[in-house]
């Protein structure tokens, strides 16, 4: 057993923090499509939008670890959790398919994702059919070499901004969650219909969106993988965006526990730096001990999808530490911060809502519960 | 590992894990476990680890398809048939 990162993995994840931190110095969130398209492009420029592709599709051909420890770097010095959200679920839950089952057709698109110019959405989730996928109504008729997709998906990330859309439908109703297929679907397509940003409470700087498919012949050389296997591909993506695309938040609490020792080794109240409190002290404690705990989990899951092996456990206790952790790191925060860090200056409450939808997105903390305990045997 | 081996293993397994022991002793081997989601996107999740972990059978996700998880009897058939393939270089 080996807990050292390899000096090639050190010197990458310090490149990219400081590349991170040098393009996004200025940086806040923002919403225009427009300017968030030009933070996408700053993200490509270091190779973030492209890192587990491989070389010849325009990325760098990394493992689920180090694409990991990139988004990592990504979280630990950008403060637009959204803009590192949304890179990463279209890196990992759309990227990812697309060169693992995609036809030659569909990986032609690979190189402009892996550029930051071609964005992709993940369009799963609809109004019935939430953790349950098996639930999807969305339907794809085949007829010949093509597919007409009928359906809405309810919450697509960088749906506002995205060129494609990797869409799950039913194409054999008896079979359940293995009668769905998955399909990359250009968004310039006839019948794909994007709806206004939906209003959210946090991760700004990605733009989400209703799609509707509506009567939208997509050809059969976009289908991902054969007829039925759109359940597999897309517990497949999960894993690979339950372990790496967390690691952000990794990223986020490191960012937020310095800036916690900072305030507190500063901030004096009694005649005496309140970090002399220990009521402040074990605080901070506990923030960091949540971090290293939920960092190792998440290395270790990263690197059992590196050995090819999915281990359902290990990616939902990764992603349970990591959301939980990082939901009661930033309420912490908050308190450390008193009332500074509720005015949206301090930077803390944006972390707050950006880390809240956390134990929701990519499956619900009560979902991953659901299967470690299962697991376990209960 | 026989179809013999594998076959009791993986029905213990299903009435378990997602039938509650199955008490009124209703699960067969032909049971369609897809349409009767007794197979969801959880317990699909959870027959695979099982798989991996306890009949050390990783199944390639190009196989996992409606025609191998319809019922007992197809699923012992692929996996009985992974085991039986030779390990790379042996």
């Amino acid at each position: 057993m080996d807990f050292e990162l390899s000096p090639l993995q050190r010197e990458r994840y310090a490149g990219i923090n400081a590349a991170v931190a040098e393009r996004f110095a200025e940086h806040e969130t923002c919403t225009d499509p427009e300017l968030v398209r030009l933070a996408w492009k700053d993200a490509a420029s270091i190779g973030l939008t492209g890192m587990c592709l491989p070389e010849e599709h325009g990325g760098a051909g990394l493992g689920a670890l180090d694409t990991a420890l990139g988004l990592e770097a990504f979280g630990r010095s950008c403060s637009d959790m959204g803009l590192v959200f949304g890179v990463a679920a279209h890196l990992l839950s759309c990227a990812v398919p697309v060169w693992e089952f995609g036809t030659d057709a569909a990986r032609e698109l690979l190189a402009g994702m892996a550029a930051g110019d071609v964005i992709a959405g993940n369009a799963m989730t609809e109004d019935e059919a939430g953790s349950d996928v098996g639930r999807i109504r969305t339907t794809a008729k085949g007829s010949g070499d093509a597919y007409v997709l009928e359906g809405e998906k309810s919450f697509v990330s960088n749906a506002p901004i995205a060129d494609v859309f990797v869409t799950y439908a039913v194409t054999d109703p008896a079979a359940g969650f293995l009668g769905i297929s998955a399909f990359a679907v250009p968004r310039e397509l006839d019948g794909v219909v994007v709806g206004p940003p939906l209003p959210k409470m946090g991760l700004n700087g990605c733009l989400a969106a209703r799609v509707r498919f509506e009567d939208c012949v997509v050809p059969a050389r976009y289908r991902l993988g054969a007829e039925g296997s759109g359940g597999a591909i897309f517990q497949h993506s999960m894993a690979w965006e339950r372990g790496c695309l967390f690691a952000g938040y990794l990223g986020l609490m490191e960012r937020q526990l310095a800036e916690c020792v900072g305030r507190t080794t500063r901030r004096r109240q009694f005649g005496r730096k309140i970090a002399g409190f220990q009521a402040v002290s074990h605080r901070i404690a506990r923030m960091r001990q949540r971090l290293e705990s939920a960092r190792l989990l998440l290395y270790r899951a990263c690197w059992l999808l590196d050995q090819g092996r999915t281990d359902v456990g290990a990616i939902a206790m990764a992603k349970t530490a990591v959301s939980e952790a990082a939901v009661a790191n930033s309420l912490d925060a908050m308190q450390l911060f008193g009332a500074s860090g509720y005015l949206a200056d301090a930077g803390i409450e944006e972390q707050l809502r950006d880390c809240l939808p956390t134990t929701v997105f990519s499956g619900t903390t009560e979902i991953q519960l659901e299967l470690i305990a299962r697991e376990a045997g209960l | 590992m026989t179809l013999d081996e594998v076959t009791p293993r993986i029905r213990t397994f299903i009435a378990e894990s997602f039938l509650d022991g199955d008490p009124k002793g209703e699960l067969t081997e032909s049971t369609p476990l897809l349409e009767w989601e007794v197979l969801n996107s959880m317990n699909s999740a959870l027959l695979l680890n099982f798989l991996r972990e306890e009949l050390r059978v990783e199944v390639p996700l190009a196989s996992i398809n409606a025609a191998n998880f319809r019922d007992i009897t197809s699923i012992s058939k692929l996996v009985s048939g992974l085991t039986a393939v030779p390990a790379e270089g042996a």
